[in-house]
């Protein structure tokens, strides 16, 4: 599963980054290498079935505080 | 830059189709049981001023876009703030409607399929459509509402002998304030979600359109909202508030004559179609905001990897099923009040101002 990710996203990083190098668009190159490594990241951990936090569950402690729901 | 533009009728199914979206089969107000129908009149009505304030500005501003009207109204620096809160929105909605999408499908229909791959394939569709652009968007939408439009109609006619009126009362038994609340929770999911549609209305052709286009998308879906929670009323009664997909689960009663039995489907069908839609849309202005943010030359470059966030966040927003009934019933109209209400009015205000001192010294803005 791991490899798999792992050939998907090499894919995708030849797919988007080379015509943004070409075109010499740096702004939109480096930007799309940090959301590219971000989802890499999590898409690795999620293969090795790593178990991550929800973002959501701060939002629901403070309004379940303020709200008592 | 090319600059994209849709028509009024394409603006109008784009948002029928959004406003639809995952509360067609997730329901509205059920926590008021068989009032649900009042409380989605009330949610609708509520939202009614609201929207002429979402209409004034994008009027006010014609041509500008929701993270364009931030950065004039604020600034930069507290525009920016606010263009980052707008992207976090816009993808957190997007990816609780692709978790509901795949909530639904390992419930009712794949639940040995990990849940993964049903949201990695939608995911994957809207990616390529928000690629494609806001022109096919709307094209597509407007190919697809007169079959989700169609379907609700014939699978209603259908369910006529599995309806009982009675189930309908008695009509207000624990209060009007319930009601309320729950009216409160319709105004927030799914009506004023569509504050967002100020990140695509930018491209409509003229400058009254903001109000036509809202008013009638709006209350297309509301008609139908409100129709199809009388159905589930009618046909569930007193269980409406105990399932988590009534609208499947009422039509799935529907039999004619053990002939026509099963068309449960059709109920599927319009709501992959919608929550295509309003993934698309949330997709698509998370990616319109990211690439005003970073001044980026195409929006298009980061799609892919927006989305597969997108997807990976939805997978892992909730543990259960009951994490996300919990959090649409209960915590999400609180968390969403700012930014469909708030932050809008404010925006609303300080344009107007900004537009009227403009006028008075013939500054453009």
């Amino acid at each position: 599963m791991v490899i798999l990710v792992i050939i998907c996203y090499i894919s995708l990083a030849i797919y988007e980054f080379v015509p943004l190098y070409n075109k010499k668009q740096w702004k939109d190159f480096w930007v799309n290498i940090a959301f590219w490594s971000a989802s890499f990241t999590i898409g690795i951990l999620l293969a090795l079935n790593v178990k991550m936090p929800s973002p959501v569950s701060p939002i629901k402690e403070v309004i379940t505080s303020l709200f008592g729901r | 830059m090319y600059k994209e533009q849709i028509n009024d009728k394409e603006g109008i199914c784009l948002l029928t189709l959004f406003v639809m979206g995952s509360s067609l089969i997730i329901g509205v107000g059920s926590s008021v049981k068989n009032d649900a129908w009042i409380a989605a009149i009330i949610g609708l009505l509520m939202f009614l001023p609201v929207m002429l304030i979402y209409s004034r500005i994008q009027a006010l501003l014609p041509g500008k876009n929701l993270f364009d009207i931030v950065n004039i109204a604020f600034g930069r620096i507290i525009g920016k703030i606010i263009t980052l809160l707008y992207i976090w929105y816009a993808f957190h909605l997007g990816a609780l409607v692709i978790r509901n999408f795949g909530e639904f499908v390992n419930t009712v229909s794949m639940p040995e399929t990990p849940m993964i791959v049903t949201l990695l394939f939608l995911g994957t569709v809207c990616v390529y459509a928000v690629r494609m652009g806001l022109e096919v968007m709307g094209r597509i939408s407007t190919y697809f509402i007169p079959i989700v439009i169609l379907i609700p109609v014939v699978v209603y006619i259908l369910a006529i002998p599995q309806f009982n009126l009675c189930n309908l009362k008695p009509i207000l038994s624990e209060g009007f304030t319930p009601v309320l609340e729950a009216g409160f929770s319709v105004f927030a999911f799914p009506f004023a979600e569509s504050f967002i549609f100020l990140g695509v209305f930018f491209s409509l052709k003229t400058k009254k359109s903001p109000y036509k286009v809202y008013f009638t998308g709006v209350m297309m879906a509301g008609i139908v909202l409100v129709f199809l929670t009388i159905r589930n009323i009618g046909i569930l009664g007193n269980l409406l508030g105990h399932l988590n997909f009534p609208s499947h689960n009422a039509v799935s009663r529907v039999s004619v004559s053990e002939f026509l039995q099963r068309i449960e489907v059709s109920v599927a069908f319009v709501f992959v179609v919608c929550a295509f839609t309003k993934v698309s849309v949330c997709l698509y202005v998370a990616c319109k905001g990211i690439s005003k943010l970073f001044n980026l030359n195409d929006y298009r470059s980061i799609v892919i990897q927006v989305g597969l966030l997108m997807i990976f966040f939805s997978y892992i927003i909730y543990q259960n099923i009951m994490e996300m009934t919990y959090w649409a019933n209960n915590v999400y109209k609180y968390y969403a009040f700012p930014f469909q209400v708030v932050f809008p009015v404010i925006i609303w205000l300080v344009i107007e101002i900004k537009v009227k001192k403009g006028r008075k010294g013939n500054k453009r803005i």
